[in-house]
Order: C-alpha cells, then structure tokens, then sequence
C-alpha cells in the first residue's frame, strides 16, 4: 500500500496542482466577472455622490472629476426648495394607510381560499391568479374614481392600493404549511373564526406577513403613474412625483437635482439593506414549487 | 368543506363575512376595471367629467388599426413593444442565469455581490431614470468622458430615436436583473449536491453538468423568469417615461395607452383625454400579450412535464 502511493505521488500532485490551477482561473474569472457587473451597477450611484457634493460651476468644468471641496450646499437647496418634507410625509402616510389596510383584509382572503373553508375556493384563488394577464385597468379604474367623486383626493389615491393579487397567492400558499389540527384544537376550546385568525393565523404567519407587505409597501412608494393621473394638489403629491416636479425645474441644475436623489434614495436603500431577506423572498415566491 | 370546525349556522357565514372587504377591493379596483376596459374600447368616453359617453361600436379599433398616419404610428409603437420585449426578455433572462451561478458557488463575498445586483429592484422608476440620466449626461458624463477616449460621441438618451430606446432597454434589464437573478438563485438551491458529485464521478465536464443537472432541474425557475419577463416587459413603460419622455417615435403601447388616455400628445395626432380610444389600445395590448403568454405558457407546462416527469 505505502509503496504504491509513494510511486504515485508526484503524479498525483501534478494533478492536483493543474487542478488547482484550473480553479484558481475559475475563480478569477468569476470575480472579475462580478467586478464587472458591480461597477455597472454601483458607478451611477458614486456619479450621483460625487455630483450631489460638486458645485455647479464644478460640474460644468468636469462632470466626473472630484469636487475640489466637500459642498453641501445642495443638499440644503434640495431640502428647502423641494418641499421634501411635505411629500414625504404624504408617502409615508399614503404607504402606511394603504398596506395595513390591505394585509388585513388580504388575510381574512387568503385563510379561508387556503383552508377551503369557503365554496369555490378553487375558483377565487384562480380568479387572483389569472391578475397577471389581466389588461391595463387604468381607463375605468379613472372613471370610476372620477363618479365616485374621489379624483385628487389622498382617499380616493389609498384606495387605489388596497389591492395585489400576488400577495394573496403568497400568503395562500404560506397558510398551508399551518397544520390542520391547529384549527380543530382551537375550535374544540371554543374559539370563534375571527379570533382564531386574529389571534392565533395572524402571529403564525408574520414572516409572509412582512414579506407580503415589504413587497406592497415598496410598489405603492415607488408609485409614479397613478399620482400623476390622480393627484393635482401639490399638497397631495408623494415623492415620486415631487421628484418629477422638482427634476422639471432644477433639469439643468445636476448637483442639485443628484442631492434632492440621494436624499429620496438613502431612506429605500437604508430599509432595503434592513429588509433584504423579506423583499428577496416576496419576489421569488412562488418560483419553485415546494 | 366538511372540515369547518368554528360552528354552524349563522356562525358558518363568519369566513364569507370577513372575506368580503379585501374580495370587493380586488373586483371594484382591479377585476373589475381590467374587464370594463373592453366595454370602454367601443365608446367615446373623455375623462372630462359630465361628458356624456357614447357607444362608438368597432370605431376606435378601425382609427387604431386602419386609419391613415395615425395607425401607422401605433404599428411602430407595436413593432418598438415587441423589439423592447424581446431584447429584454433574452437578455435579462440569460444574465439573470449567468450571475445567479455565478454568486450561487462557494466563494468570499458573494452575499455582497447579490445585494449589489438586486438594489434598484427597490429604488424604483423615478430613481433608476434620474440616477442613469446623471451617468448617461452627454457633455462629459461618466460614460461619455469613457467613450471620447476612443473618439466616439453619443448624445445617449437624447440621440436617434434606436439609441434612446436601446439605452431604455439597457436601463430596464439593469433595474431588474436582481429579480430574475434572485428567482434562478432560488431554483438552484434546490438542486441536491450529490447529483454533481454523481455527475463528477461520472467525469462530466462541467458544461454536461449544466445541460444534464442544473438546466432540466431548474425548469420550475426558468418558466416562472420566462412568463415573467415576458409579460413584465410587454407592460412596461415607466422608464420610457422617466428617461426620454414623451418623443416621436419612441413610445411602445404601454405609453400610448397612457398619453391618449390622459392627456399628452402621441404620434402625429394630437388628443386630450380620449379614454375610449386608449382602452381600444389597452386591449390590443393585452391581445398581445395573450397571444405571445399563453402558447409561451403552454409550451413551458408541457417541457415541465416532459423534462421532471
């Protein structure tokens, strides 16, 4: 045995070597594929740094180069001259309102679909299914709002995102992994429907909970189209179209303009650094069948 | 149904009850209106309030389709909606899968390198738009300053109708290659280790090992990125709104339906408001995307049989 791994050895070692060798490439390669894409992606970001800092006749000079001193000055142009605080305030009003109205009612939706604890259950989970292929509804969805009286009005606006068929599907779906028996053994102590949901499905679902609502609390704050269409009292705007506001009459103006995005970004990429797990599995669910 | 186990009679209505809030928001805002859209393609409705409505029959479709420079303008806008979908949809798909393997494998700071790539999933139209305005600026942005060291200048966004809406395109893919990424990550974490140390026992190479293991065993994530992307980019158009605006010659449908139906010019006609000629333009979308989802939707259940069994 020892004589014959002795007699191998440097073969052996000459394998393991040009191994070696090829997985060290592999990886190289990798990284600097990586490093490829990452300054794709991270490069507008730094540009947007480095201009929010410049001063514009800075800029004018040389978009790319450093600034020459730290400048905040924009910042506090943007800040003030922006009304930033007004239509953040009305995001996150607006984001709020909306998303907890919908987890409740998406929940008492979904248990019953999940559990077949309603006829047709099969049919209604279909019904949120086919959501996908289902066309633009923005043309009724503005008469209607337009008779309902509810045009340029924030209620009007929150009702439009009391609504996402996905969520409903994600938590269908989440609701079946509680055992049955859970049911029964509540039922048997004589707890009633609502409170069953309410104080026992509730807690047991909170990771799809949060995935489900990080996923809506997004859409809704990234929202551009439907403020646009629906709100015309500058008081009523949310960010997004504040931002569109802004960028028409500050265009020309980058250091100002970048400062007034890097403060509309910070406060999502802060929340997504914190959030990243639920948001990763709120847009995948579904994508592999268990 | 048997199994309901919170009482009888009145008590039995309690999940009905409590279903019907969040059942009615979904048909009164979105089933609802997706559906009248196709009544509202045979009217003349405005979106002036106190306009009366009237039934215009096939009308809208003939302008859309047939009439004059006008409908030749919406095939362009069909013809950039399916080049736009295509490139994207490829496109996306296949870097999704490179760079899901690519930070799926053992190596230092890939957890890093994923954050990196999903990151403006989250930021949203307005921002990814503002932030590669910045990078794409033509007098001496990032990208020109790169460009004019081998002499070649571009007015980016504001160039040739092709060139603005390839960069949309290269914007599109690189906001949301984090989700398609994510979904292929998610598909080949539930690939079992041991069928590569088989394959490699075996001696596959390592392209066998991609066409034998993972690709028939990703089919669950491929179909779901496939059906998404496709039917995802045949809709979307935000960015078309926040990069180069409202410009002759580079909307797609999604756009169009928008700029008719509220109230900005599109094409060479001019119009204001004009809600029942922008649904007629609603439901020529959602053809399309029927009738290139659906056979794609077919197709991809059949491999799925044929290939997991």
């Amino acid at each position: 045995m020892s004589t014959a791994t002795t007699t191998k050895a440097p073969e052996l070692r000459e394998q393991r070597q040009s191994l070696l060798r090829r997985i060290a490439w592999g990886r190289v390669g990798a990284y600097a594929l990586l490093g490829f894409f990452a300054v794709i992606y991270l490069g507008p970001l730094l540009m947007l740094v480095n201009t929010s800092l410049k001063t514009m006749p800075d800029f004018m000079k040389s978009a790319t180069a450093l600034p020459t001193s730290l400048n905040f000055q924009n910042f506090v142009e943007a800040w003030t001259k922006a009304n930033f605080l007004r239509y953040m305030t009305n995001t996150l009003l607006y984001t709020v309102a909306a998303t907890s109205i919908y987890i409740v009612t998406a929940v008492f939706v979904a248990f019953p679909i999940s559990r077949g604890y309603i006829k047709g259950a099969g049919w209604l989970l279909t019904l949120y299914v086919i959501a996908l292929f289902l066309p633009v509804a923005l043309i009724p969805q503005f008469q209607l709002i337009l008779n309902l009286g509810l045009y340029n009005n924030p209620f009007g606006y929150v009702m439009l995102f009391l609504v996402n068929p996905i969520g409903v599907v994600i938590l269908v779906n989440y609701i079946k992994t509680l055992p049955l028996e859970l049911d029964e053994a509540a039922a048997m102590d004589g707890c009633g429907y609502f409170r069953f949901v309410t104080m026992i499905v509730f807690p047991l679902i909170q990771p799809a909970i949060a995935t489900v609502a990080v996923l809506h609390a997004i859409g809704i704050w990234n929202e551009l189209i439907l403020p646009t269409i629906y709100l015309t009292n500058k008081d009523y705007y949310p960010i997004t179209r504040g931002m569109i506001v802004f960028q028409g009459v500050y265009g020309s103006n980058w250091p100002t303009l970048a400062a007034a995005v890097l403060i509309m970004t910070l406060p999502m990429l802060i929340l997504f650094l914190v959030l990243q797990r639920y948001i990763v599995s709120g847009l995948t669910a579904g994508a592999v069948k268990g | 149904m048997n199994n309901y186990h919170f009482g009888r009679g009145r008590a039995r209505l309690a999940p009905y009850l409590l279903l019907l809030p969040g059942f009615l928001f979904y048909v009164v805002i979105m089933l609802g209106p997706a559906i009248a859209t196709g009544a509202y393609s045979f009217t003349d409705a405005s979106g002036i309030q106190g306009t009366t409505v009237n039934w215009i029959g096939l009308e809208n479709y003939r302008e859309f389709l047939f009439m004059g420079q006008a409908s030749l303008d919406n095939y362009a806008a069909l013809w950039r909606t399916l080049i736009f979908a295509f490139s994207v949809t490829s496109i996306q798909f296949t870097l999704g899968l490179i760079l899901a393997m690519l930070v799926n494998q053992r190596l230092k700071g890939v957890n890093v390198f994923r954050t990196i790539f999903f990151m403006p999933v989250i930021l949203g139209a307005v921002i990814q738009g503002l932030i590669w305005s910045l990078f794409l600026y033509p007098l001496g942005g990032p990208l020109a300053s790169l460009l004019g060291v081998f002499g070649v200048r571009s007015e980016f966004l504001g160039g040739q109708p092709s060139e603005a809406i390839a960069w949309v395109i290269f914007v599109q893919i690189w906001a949301n290659l984090g989700v398609t990424m994510m979904i292929f990550i998610a598909g080949l974490q539930t690939i079992p280790e041991d069928l590569y140390e088989g394959a490699r026992m075996d001696g596959a190479n390592a392209w066998q090992m991609f066409r034998n293991v993972t690709w028939p065993l990703l089919t669950p994530s491929v179909n779901t990125n496939l059906l998404l992307n496709i039917i995802g980019s045949l809709q979307a158009w935000q960015l078309f709104l926040v990069l180069l605006g409202y410009r002759n010659g580079t909307q797609v449908l999604g756009y169009l339906i928008f700029a008719q139906g509220f109230g900005q010019t599109s094409g060479s006609v001019t119009s204001a408001f004009r809600q029942g000629y922008a649904a007629s333009a609603s439901i020529v979308l959602f053809c399309l995307v029927l009738v290139i989802g659906l056979p794609v939707q077919y197709y991809l259940q059949r491999r799925e049989k044929r290939v997991l069994g």
